[in-house]
């Protein structure tokens, strides 16, 4: 029984971590403020 | 304290033989994405084409047509279309930028192409358009979906805003990288003038009115990192005609443009090197730590299970009492 709690604590927790992880994703940024290029640049 | 330590070892076990599958399969999808406000510039070169002349109208050979092509990832719009698509979209304001040899502009395309950022598929919203045509792609255009196939894909093609395959046609090794290389042709067909031309006082709308129309074939060719799914190397055999009409003063066809385009040596190099580093970032979540955690859950695992059979074994029996040997009398 010990066990099995054991191991279901396991699950539950990498779980929560999978979950919180995909929850929190990753910030938009913002819009670059660099334009669209009409000259050929030099490097990039 | 033998039990106790073999059941934390057990939880720890299955923790991390389940995080190895949630990662790859639950995790992975979801983040993995293309970023919003990514900005990109890439030049390419005709080396040796033929240009147009706009003031006598016949082909010309120059040593140099160069494109410029800019993607820029407009946020604003992304979250704007994010909101009725329900979903990560990526919104790329682009321009293609033709400089001849003289560095006056050839022509200049705009385009917005919306998609998904996590399968790269197309998102149809109002303002999806190339050079102020609305159109509704299908198919990748620019990059192809993380984790690409050995497959054909559809490919939109932005000239004659049409979808047609691109071919895979076996892997290769470009600069160190495995790549898979794709081919598109897209064969002689009629495409709208650009809204931008070259000469002053001309617009798509006088030139059509002649009756000249302009026509475009191409054979495009990517060299895409596979885990990415981001061209490392691309080339274009391109050609344009314009065909009839009083432009051409009795002449059947005349060459706009013909040259093979390739990526200018310096952002090839660049390139190489971004990709290189984002499919290490990748293969962390789709293969390096999947595996080493389920490694390491089974390691646990026989450890756990070791304790535990070494808790349950019975006590070893007393020593016999042996008794000392008495002493012989004779």
């Amino acid at each position: 029984m010990r066990a099995l709690i054991a191991a279901a604590t396991g699950l539950a927790l990498a779980f929560a971590l999978v979950l919180t992880i995909t929850a929190l994703g990753s910030p938009a940024g913002t819009t670059s403020p660099k334009p669209l290029l009409t000259t050929v640049p030099s490097h990039p | 304290m033998r039990r106790k330590s073999g059941l934390i070892l057990l939880a720890l076990a299955v923790f991390f033989a389940a995080l190895s599958p949630l990662l790859r399969w639950y995790a992975f999808p979801r983040l993995a994405k293309v970023p919003a406000d990514q900005y990109t510039t890439m030049v390419l070169e005709a080396k040796d084409a033929t240009l147009l002349d706009y003031d006598s109208f016949q082909a010309v050979k120059v040593p140099k047509v160069t494109i410029v092509q800019t993607l820029k990832g407009n946020v604003e719009a992304s979250e704007k279309i994010e909101r009725t698509a329900g979903r990560d979209v990526v919104v790329w304001d682009g321009l293609s930028y033709v400089q001849g040899p003289d560095g006056k502009m050839v022509s200049k395309i705009p385009e917005r192409y919306i998609f998904d950022a996590h399968t790269q598929e197309p998102v149809h919203a109002t303002g999806e358009m190339v050079d102020g045509d609305p159109v509704k792609r299908e198919g990748i255009e620019f990059k192809w979906p993380f984790l690409t196939e050995k497959r054909d894909y559809e490919y939109f093609d932005a000239q004659a805003r049409v979808t047609a395959p691109i071919h895979y046609k076996g892997t290769q090794n470009f600069r160190g990288v495995p790549v898979y290389y794709f081919e598109q042709t897209i064969p002689w067909t009629k495409v709208p003038f650009p809204t931008y031309m070259p000469v002053k006082g001309v617009t798509a709308e006088t030139v059509a009115a002649t009756g000249t129309t302009r026509w475009y074939t191409t054979v495009r060719k990517f060299w895409v990192e596979p885990v990415t799914g981001a061209p490392v190397y691309g080339e274009e055999i391109h050609e344009e005609e314009l065909r009839g009409g009083r432009l051409l003063e009795g002449r059947e066809k005349v060459t706009a443009f013909s040259g093979h385009v390739k990526m200018r040596e310096d952002y090839i190099e660049s390139t190489v090197a971004l990709v290189k580093s984002q499919r290490v970032l990748v293969l962390w979540m789709t293969s390096y730590l999947p595996w080493g955690f389920l490694t390491l859950g089974v390691l646990l695992l026989a450890l756990a299970l070791c304790l535990e059979a070494r808790g349950r074994r019975p006590a070893d029996p007393a020593p016999a009492q042996t008794s000392a040997p008495e002493p012989v009398t004779a």
